[in-house]
């Protein structure tokens, strides 16, 4: 079977270093390049973040920087959900990679033009990367296969009532996106809020007693804290359920619709809108992800993190 | 038992007139007036439509004539859905007129004092003339016990992506009445496209026989097309769910929620931003009623129909 190329681009983050983990097990993805993004925390932090996850998993493709803001509007993290260093919990191994000398988006470029096949971008954080990409080398779109993305919700947010913090925090870039023609697969809060990794399923995880199984069930302890105090029964994998839209899609509910995101309002910037009732008589340009087996989901994780088992013996 | 002052504020309008049909039979609630706004089709219609579906029933309840346009923008209308008269194409006769030299907004705070705290408003179309009573009166907010309101959305939207009609329409409105401190109750479109008939129970409404119940089944005939092209199982009774949940909300869902309206996103415009399933929270300010349960809904309806 062909491997899906992809690059995956995020901004480590709890859920984006476990839906890294969960690529990076899989035996139908090729990665090509990782990239960071400034949102969880800032551009340095993020970064650091992804060298220290790429090592933890012996990850060795080429990796890059993103740029230190959004396209338009100041940087926004969320130190209260991913902790100061944007990845708190567990000691992790210290880089040894090398960033490119390039940038995140000529990064991407690069591996663009070279892959004789179009790519898939898996972007995690804010889409500002992404966003530039199409805007500076829209030649490359038809290079790009899909964009399987983890942003927005299509009937709340989550760090406004309105808005998504992904979404949120770049609209502008995730408008680009959204009406860039390239097939976009959005896991949205629709269905990244059900998918919720319990206590009883950290355990599983710890209980496989590999390295990267520690580290990840240690990741979650710290994760869960800021969603247990919202009331929530588990941490949502949000990111992870991009990951899986490529690996395992038939775990997953999804339906076409054409959305649109708001970059403007007193409460609605960064909202994505999506057209339920076709009002607006547009072709759909989002395939968008409603609902996952959760079990399915849980032991798809566990399954990958068992494979940091099998690389250590 | 004493009862319940109320206005009701409606764009007359397919599913209005069965709203005003269903509580001209609720024992409960006092009618003392409709007032009229701008809405599914011009002030105009809107006005004669309510004075004619009250001939109809032979309803002796005054109409005050409302707002021609919204605060700040201009009218939008829904001919797709309500016809080009607002009622369906059906002609109904009109020997009465609006009450001359009042309008709806000075009359609702008249009423508003006069009943000291007790007068509640059904509001089922844009909010326009409750906006403008609250500019004009600031003693008002303390003298209404509470609005019901039929408009806006915790999800989905119909006029646009993101938007209810009503709320789109005057969304400034809107805003003006959720943070009126008034107790505001909202019969999303969350609930309402539940609130659905389809065309048979449509016939067995016809099939009482009155003229109103007649009335009832001709009128719905343009707006169920419309539905049923959308896909949808049938004619969605927005308006005449609001008036039930008014009556008895034992059969609904509502939740205490923050609720602002959107007034400048480009494409957002008229969306209620509610924090009800948000980590972001805000400052309760109203209810979001979202669900019903459909049959006992289609029970009362048919219930209160055959009254005539």
């Amino acid at each position: 079977m062909n491997k899906i190329p992809i690059i995956l681009d995020g901004d480590p983050g709890h859920d984006d270093a476990i839906a890294w983990v969960l690529a990076n097990a899989s035996t139908s993805l090729d990665i090509r390049a990782c990239t960071s993004v400034c949102g969880n925390q800032t551009i340095e932090k993020t970064s650091y973040n992804a060298m220290r996850v790429m090592k933890l998993i012996n990850l060795d493709v080429p990796f890059a920087i993103g740029r230190r803001k959004p396209l338009l509007s100041d940087p926004i993290i969320a130190p209260n959900v991913h902790g100061e260093s944007g990845l708190d919990g567990p000691v992790l191994p210290e880089p040894t990679i090398t960033p490119e000398p390039i940038d995140a988006v000529e990064l991407m470029a690069k591996k663009l033009q070279e892959s004789a096949e179009p790519i898939t971008l898996v972007p995690t954080g804010p889409l500002t990367n992404v966003g530039a990409l199409l805007l500076l080398y829209p030649e490359l779109k038809q290079k790009i296969a899909r964009i399987s993305l983890m942003g927005g919700g299509i009937n709340y947010g989550n760090w406004t009532p309105a808005a998504e913090f992904n979404i949120l925090v770049d609209p502008e870039a995730a408008d680009i996106v959204f009406n860039s023609g390239v097939p976009i697969t959005m896991a949205g809060l629709d269905v990244t809020e059900k998918a919720l990794i319990f206590p009883e399923d950290f355990e599983r995880i710890r209980a496989l007693n590999n390295p990267v199984a520690t580290v990840v069930a240690e990741w979650l302890d710290f994760f869960y804290q800021f969603h247990r105090a919202k009331g929530y029964d588990g941490a949502p994998l949000h990111d992870a359920v991009a990951v899986t839209a490529l690996i395992r899609p038939e775990i997953l509910t999804m339906k076409d619709y054409y959305v649109q995101v708001e970059t403007a309002g007193d409460y609605c910037r960064g909202m994505t809108i999506a057209d339920r009732f076709g009002v607006l008589q547009q072709p759909a340009n989002a395939t968008v992800i409603l609902d996952i087996d959760r079990q399915a989901f849980v032991d798809l994780i566990v399954e990958a993190i068992s494979f940091y088992g099998a690389v250590a013996e | 038992m004493s009862q319940i002052p109320v206005i009701l504020d409606c764009d007359t309008g397919v599913d209005d007139a069965i709203a005003i049909m269903l509580l001209n039979k609720l024992p409960q609630f006092k009618l003392l007036a409709l007032t009229s706004v701008v809405g599914n089709v011009e002030l105009e219609k809107t006005t004669n439509n309510a004075l004619r579906v009250l001939e109809l029933i032979g309803a002796d309840v005054p109409v005050y004539r409302g707002a021609a346009k919204p605060i700040f923008r201009e009218a939008v209308r829904a001919v797709y859905v309500h016809g080009e008269n607002g009622l369906g194409g059906i002609e109904l006769p009109q020997t009465r007129s609006a009450v001359p030299g009042i309008n709806a907004w000075d009359y609702i705070y008249q009423e508003a004092v006069k009943w000291q705290g007790e007068l509640e408003i059904i509001a089922v179309g844009p909010l326009t003339n409750l906006g403008l009573a609250f500019i004009k009166y600031k003693r008002l907010p303390e003298l209404i016990k509470r609005i019901v309101i039929m408009g806006g959305s915790a999800s989905i939207g119909n006029i646009t992506p993101a938007a209810e009609f009503n709320i789109y329409v005057d969304p400034e409105a809107a805003d003006i009445v959720f943070c009126s401190g008034v107790p505001v109750y909202l019969c999303s479109l969350d609930m309402t496209m539940k609130a659905y008939l389809t065309a048979e129970e449509i016939a067995q409404v016809g099939a009482l026989g009155s003229k109103p119940a007649k009335f009832f089944q001709d009128v719905s005939q343009g707006a169920l097309n419309f539905y049923n092209m959308l896909g949808l199982p049938g004619m969605s009774l927005h308006d005449p769910a609001t008036v039930l949940y008014a009556n008895d909300p034992s059969n609904f869902e509502a939740h205490h929620v923050g609720i602002r309206v959107e007034t400048k996103g480009p494409l957002s415009a008229g969306r209620t931003v509610t924090d009800l399933y948000s980590d972001a929270q805000w400052e309760k300010n109203a209810y979001i009623i979202t669900d019903i349960d459909r049959k006992k809904f289609f029970e009362n309806v048919l219930e209160l129909m055959s009254k005539y």
